[in-house]
């Protein structure tokens, strides 16, 4: 086992019910602790599977995983404590305010009374949002709500971030707020995993990637070193030399 | 503990927030109740408590009209108006409507009615030898002596048959008295018997109506408010399916779901709160339903609800029937994909669920061939379970095999979304 990795995936297999194909095929990787892993790859190309499993919310068909050197098989309840994730959708409930959000969150992970205000006020002042934490989220513009929704991911001070697409349809403002602010953990200490469309993104953000297509991993290194391998001008271009240009769906 | 809790103050929260489904939850069926008490009470009564408008045209000036009158006062069914009309008129008088029913007994019916019977007493006692020819009728036997009864199309057949049990109870009364007379007379037994004057005939059984409570019969009768507050609460308790279904299903389409499978502790935890969130709302609603009952409905002039004197064991009907109610809106929630899908089975099942569980109508007047269907309603055992306490001064013992039904039934709902949900997951 290897100290330094907060993520060691070992042959990690996924067949959905009634699928011929493996949406994951056997794939293998280790994400170092205090890295920005960015998993890339075109839409069903395995990603969301593969970081589905490494949250818990699906089961691997074969393989395992260690996370902060606890299996994924065996020791799930003590890797929810570690892991932080931040959905795709605006994973919140709109009727209630944004401090009602987060208190909720944080009870979930065992946080209570003035330690939980105090990260509450804390992360809604590092997102802009201290003055909003009243107001019901279901008023919020689409960039507020992602950014009440990385908060809702970070609450419990993760060990590991999985990240799914989180700054999708917003302004510029918003997507530098939070690449700021993943930064800014990351330094803190915190691995993260994160997914995205966005390659130039990925590329200023991301101290590894794995581009990923059929559910097997084309490419894994530090974004650099495999641009130059592959002797292409950007991460973009890597992108679509290795998964085509065909259109997906 | 925590987990739980914060689940419920969410719930509590998002419930709060959601006007249209409080309306769902708490106006709707209030307005139910009062709506189905008023609108059922013509029928309920009509059942139990209304009388029929009859017209009596008694001509008779003897025994027969006088027992027929009493009896059919004695019964309680009719509303008994004595004229003295011509056929026609009394014909009249039934087509405009103002009787339901009419009686007319001839002039002389009495008299009539003895001298046959004097006859055929004479005549058979003349063929064993114990009378003389002189003494043998003159009346003819086959004259007949017709009482003439109208009936209106729409009469029901229950108050036909009435009608002609208390005309053949006064006319055999009559007949046996007659025959008594007679034979006394014509045995002369005693000197009481000489003087032609047996002791009036007596009724040799008795009938006592017997209450099997304590509480006066009159407020425990199954009429509109008895039969439909306990009905449409139970109804109401069920309906929040829809919202529960829907927040189940918003949960997921807004990813809150997949934040919380990735959180610590377990998803029965999460289920835990929503359960007794949306219990405690049954609750409130199971209260605030008896609560219409015993203070709003006799407002507008209906009987006031008799909930019966076990309150524990009103507060077990409640919340396991709000168990039943919410175990059913969470497997709802969670096998159907989207809200309008859930909402619109969890109505619609829970509507065919109330009509066989004897919510609309009550169960004893549904053919037999649906009775036997009732017994799978969770909606019928928590009615039933209501309707011993408050018709039959129940006890906890009494609605416990009700109650165990739907604790069972939660358990069942519960334990399949579980499945459902897991196999779903791997």
């Amino acid at each position: 086992m290897n100290d330094n990795a907060a993520i060691e995936v070992k042959n990690l297999l996924k067949t959905y019910k009634g699928a011929t194909v493996p949406a994951v095929n056997s794939i293998s990787f280790t994400i170092e602790k205090g890295s920005i892993f960015g998993l890339l790859g075109p839409n069903g190309a395995g990603k969301t599977t593969t970081i589905s499993i490494l949250c818990g919310l699906s089961k691997a068909t074969n393989g395992d995983a260690t996370l902060m050197g606890l299996s994924l098989k065996k020791q799930l309840a003590e890797i929810k404590q570690l892991i932080g994730v931040v959905p795709q959708e605006i994973a919140l409930y709109p009727t209630l305010t944004a401090f009602e959000n987060l208190r909720y969150v944080g009870n979930m992970y065992g946080l209570r009374g003035a330690n939980l205000r105090k990260k509450i006020k804390d992360n809604l002042e590092v997102v802009g949002l201290s003055e909003f934490a009243d107001k019901k989220i279901e008023t919020f513009s689409g960039g507020m709500k992602r950014r009440i929704n990385l908060v809702a991911g970070i609450l419990n001070d993760p060990k590991i971030l999985f990240l799914d697409e989180p700054t999708v349809g917003v302004d510029v403002q918003s997507r530098n707020l939070i690449t700021e602010h993943l930064h800014q953990l990351n330094n803190a200490g915190c691995t993260i995993v994160y997914t995205s469309h966005l390659m130039e993104e990925a590329e200023n953000l991301c101290t590894a990637i794995a581009i990923i297509d059929h559910g097997q991993i084309l490419a894994l290194g530090e974004p650099k070193a495999l641009i130059k391998e592959h002797s292409t001008g950007n991460l973009e271009q890597l992108f679509l030399k290795l998964t085509g240009k065909k259109l997906r769906d | 503990m925590l987990r739980l809790y914060s689940t419920i103050q969410k719930e509590i929260l998002i419930l709060l927030r959601d006007r249209g489904g409080l309306m769902i939850m708490f106006i709707m069926p209030m307005a139910m109740i009062t709506l189905m008490a008023l609108i059922q009470d013509a029928p309920f009564r009509d059942y139990q408590e209304m009388r029929i408008p009859l017209l009596l045209v008694n001509n008779d000036k003897g025994s027969l009209g006088s027992t027929i009158d009493s009896g059919l006062n004695e019964s309680k069914i009719f509303e008994i108006t004595n004229l003295q009309l011509d056929k026609d008129v009394v014909k009249q008088k039934m087509k405009s409507g103002d009787y339901e029913i009419a009686i007319i007994i001839p002039a002389g019916a009495s008299t009539m009615l003895n001298s046959k019977v004097s006859s055929f007493v004479t005549k058979k006692l003349n063929e064993v030898g114990f009378s003389d020819s002189a003494a043998i009728a003159k009346t003819d036997l086959n004259q007949e002596l017709n009482l003439e009864i109208l009936f209106s199309p729409e009469t029901k057949k229950a108050f036909k048959a009435s009608i002609l049990s208390t005309l053949k109870q006064a006319t055999s009364k009559i007949e046996t008295q007659t025959l008594l007379e007679l034979f006394n007379k014509e045995l002369k037994q005693d000197d009481e018997a000489k003087s032609g004057k047996a002791e009036p005939m007596r009724d040799f059984v008795n009938f006592r109506e017997i209450n099997t409570v304590e509480t006066p019969a009159e407020a425990l009768k199954l009429n509109s408010v008895q039969h439909n507050v306990p009905a449409w609460t139970i109804f109401g308790m069920f309906f929040i399916v829809i919202s529960m279904s829907g927040s189940i299903i918003r949960e997921r389409d807004e990813g809150s779901y997949t934040r919380i499978l990735t959180m610590p502790g377990l998803y029965i935890t999460v289920l835990g709160g929503k359960i007794a969130a949306y219990l405690l709302i049954c609750l409130i609603q199971c209260f605030l339903m008896l609560m219409v009952g015993i203070y709003i409905l006799p407002q507008f002039g209906l009987p006031q609800l008799v909930i019966g004197n076990s309150i524990p064991a009103i507060s077990i009907v409640a919340i396991t029937a709000g168990l039943a109610a919410t175990g059913y809106g969470i497997l709802v929630g969670t096998i159907f994909k989207t809200h309008q899908q859930a909402s619109t089975f969890g109505a619609i099942s829970v509507i065919i669920l109330a009509a066989l569980g004897g919510i609309w109508v009550p169960v004893f007047v549904m053919p037999e061939s649906i009775k036997i269907f009732a017994e799978f309603s969770p909606l019928y055992w928590g009615l039933s379970a209501f309707h011993k306490l408050f018709l039959n001064e129940g006890t906890i013992k009494s609605i416990l095999p009700y109650a165990f039904k739907l604790v069972l039934f939660f358990v069942f709902t519960l334990s399949f979304a579980l499945l459902y949900t897991k196999n779903n997951r791997s």
